[in-house]
């Protein structure tokens, strides 16, 4: 195969490649460039390759406007989430991947309907019944709004993996002696461990991304750093906050960048999962 | 597993689901046939004025007030009101006016039906997914190729950047490409570097309609590359090797022997990127105002922020739920034969 290739095709195939990655990486390369200059250079006419870098949107940011209290916000809702996200899904995903019985299909299909539910309609009713119950701006409250959110994803995941692990290991864990439970613990979740990271990969996706639910359950100080990027959307006539609002987006993307360098592999596995297993 | 054990491993998940989804779509469903008001009542308010020497007079003004219960919180009132609700979002009054409108003029008529606001959404949000779907697939099958074709050591860093705009969480993703096109940004800087004129991206429909369905297809492309490269990488080598054999070309190959074989993945991909495209919210509350470009999700978030109707927004909400159902139907339909045939 590799023999016929044209140059013609090599070349545009090169070229396509270069675009696309060009298209994918600069929409962040220069917010990135960008946050580290002074106004005048970061929207200079033409665009400057090289100004002098500054960290004065970051001091901004980060230490006046206090970012680091969002970012601990952030990380308190992604660990919870991700936790009882891991913890629920797991017995679930387990014993749908076990049970023959008709309810467990029925799950299965109540479930990806509530996955395709846009959120904003659930948001209607969390509105008003949260304000009643004064379950308003808590953590508790968004990590198990997230968690119940990402249950129909995070169990459809596990369920596909649990699947590849033969059944014949359980069993001989029950005729051992093992209850249920023990032989989930003991001798099934030590081999999951892969399809747990994966699945923890995309929950933490989930709640970290999250803007709609975030901003609109918690108030000012609970706020998520995504959720608190709106309070710098719409400053376009001022530079100076513009350049605080895309210090702030940089800032979101840094742990994203991380967690894609070392989890590229179990996010491509991930996605692909859902697809090999139609 | 008995079913015993399986109720109690899912009992938890399914108990979240049904607290949090389903709870509060029932609860929506009951919200879109109410109406709320605050219950308020005449109240007498004595205030006494003082005038002259000592002397005052008791002036009585009656005037509404919140009735408050024992905790001092306002009262609300549900009144049913039946669909009214529906109606309300629908705009079929002026639904009602459009079609009576003589003589018919199909464009004036669609303007009409469009400047209703659930309309206009569901226009562009159905624009969005007709838009960036076809796009999306093609573009993700191109560069699964491409990738394919290329060295094993720049796959990683290939795969690497096309992760980009499918990871990063898509308000920032929205708003980068935002940035991008600001009056004086760096797009405009470089048009008018080429000798071109300014050009305002972010004021008027086709633009910024344009700049959202460029978003879409940035960021959903790598979610089809990734799953497609994964399926060529599952190409059974003796057909392609028999193919070559009897001669046939590279577009041949393409068309007979590795477009059938991904099929199921196109077919795959590209239901889940209409169910997400039908959700459409992010790029669409970043790149403005619901003047140029609305969409179901984002129109239901404004009307219960800024109108603060929820039972409207409630409304809203269902029949938004009525299109994603009608998404989904061919894909429970499969399932369910599935489990038939199996």
């Amino acid at each position: 195969m590799k023999a016929q290739v044209s140059i013609v095709a090599s070349a545009f195939r090169g070229g396509l490649l270069a675009l696309w990655v060009f298209v994918a990486a600069f929409p962040f390369a220069w917010m990135a460039l960008i946050s580290l200059r002074s106004p005048v250079d970061a929207f200079a006419q033409p665009p400057l390759l090289l100004a002098p870098l500054s960290f004065a949107h970051f001091h901004q940011i980060w230490v006046i406007d206090g970012f680091w209290r969002q970012a601990f916000n952030s990380t308190v809702i992604t660990v919870g989430t991700v936790g009882v996200s891991l913890s629920l899904g797991c017995l679930a995903a387990y014993a749908l991947a076990r049970y023959r019985g008709a309810a467990g299909f029925w799950l299965l299909m109540v479930a990806l309907v509530f996955r395709a539910m846009p959120h904003v309609v659930l948001l209607t009713a969390y509105k008003p019944a949260f304000f009643q119950l004064g379950l308003w701006d808590r953590y508790e409250t968004l990590i198990i709004v997230l968690v119940a959110i990402n249950q129909p994803f995070t169990i459809w995941m596990l369920r596909s993996f649990f699947v590849n692990i033969p059944a014949e290991l359980d069993e001989a864990a029950l005729v051992d002696g093992c209850t249920r439970l023990q032989a989930f613990w003991r001798v099934i979740m030590p081999v999951m461990w892969p399809g747990v990271i994966t699945a923890g990969l995309f929950s933490f996706l989930l709640a970290y991304n999250d803007y709609l639910i975030s901003s609109q359950l918690m108030n000012g100080d609970h706020m998520t750093m995504t959720a608190a990027l709106s309070n710098y959307m719409n400053a376009n006539d001022d530079a100076v906050k513009l350049l605080t609002g895309i210090a702030g987006a940089v800032s979101v993307c840094i742990p994203l960048i991380f967690l894609i360098l070392f989890f590229q592999r179990q996010i491509v596995a991930g996605l692909v999962q859902g697809a090999v297993k139609g | 597993m008995d079913r015993r054990s399986f109720v109690g491993f899912v009992a938890p998940s399914v108990l979240a689901m049904l607290l949090l989804i389903l709870v509060p779509l029932l609860g929506t469903a009951w919200l879109s046939l109410h109406e709320s008001y605050v219950k308020t009542e005449l109240a007498e308010v004595r205030t006494t004025v003082p005038l002259f020497g000592g002397l005052s007079r008791e002036d009585v003004r009656r005037v509404p007030q919140a009735v408050r219960d024992a905790a001092g919180n306002p009262v609300h009132v549900w009144n049913f009101v039946g669909l009214d609700n529906f109606a309300n979002v629908l705009g079929l009054d002026r639904l009602g006016q459009a079609m009576a409108a003589t003589p018919v003029r199909i464009g004036q008529l669609y303007r009409d039906v469009t400047s209703i606001e659930f309309w206009g959404a569901l226009e562009f949000s159905l624009l969005y997914i007709a838009a960036t779907t076809p796009c999306v697939l093609l573009l993700g099958f191109a560069l699964a190729l491409a990738v394919d074709a290329t060295s094993r050591r720049v796959r990683g860093a290939l795969i690497f950047a096309s992760l980009l705009p499918f990871i990063i969480t898509p308000v920032v993703g929205a708003l980068s490409i935002y940035w991008l096109f600001l009056d004086n940004a760096i797009v405009n800087a470089g048009l008018q570097g080429l000798g071109f004129a300014k050009f305002y991206f972010l004021s008027g429909a086709l633009p910024i309609r344009s700049l959202i369905i460029l978003y879409g297809v940035w960021h959903a492309t790598p979610f089809a590359f990734v799953v497609l490269y994964a399926g060529l990488q599952t190409l059974p080598q003796d057909a392609l090797e028999a193919a070559l054999v009897d001669g046939a070309t590279r577009w041949q190959r393409l068309w007979l022997v590795i477009v059938p074989h991904l099929v199921p993945l196109f077919v795959f991909v590209g239901l889940i990127h209409m169910m997400d495209a039908y959700r459409v919210f992010e790029p669409v509350l970043v790149f403005g105002s619901n003047l140029y470009a609305n969409s179901l999700q984002y129109m239901t978030y404004r009307i219960l922020n800024t109108e603060d109707n929820y039972s409207k927004a409630a409304a809203a909400s269902l029949l938004t739920v009525l299109g994603i159902v009608i998404l989904l139907i061919p894909i429970l339909r499969r399932m369910w034969r599935e489990r038939q045939t199996a």
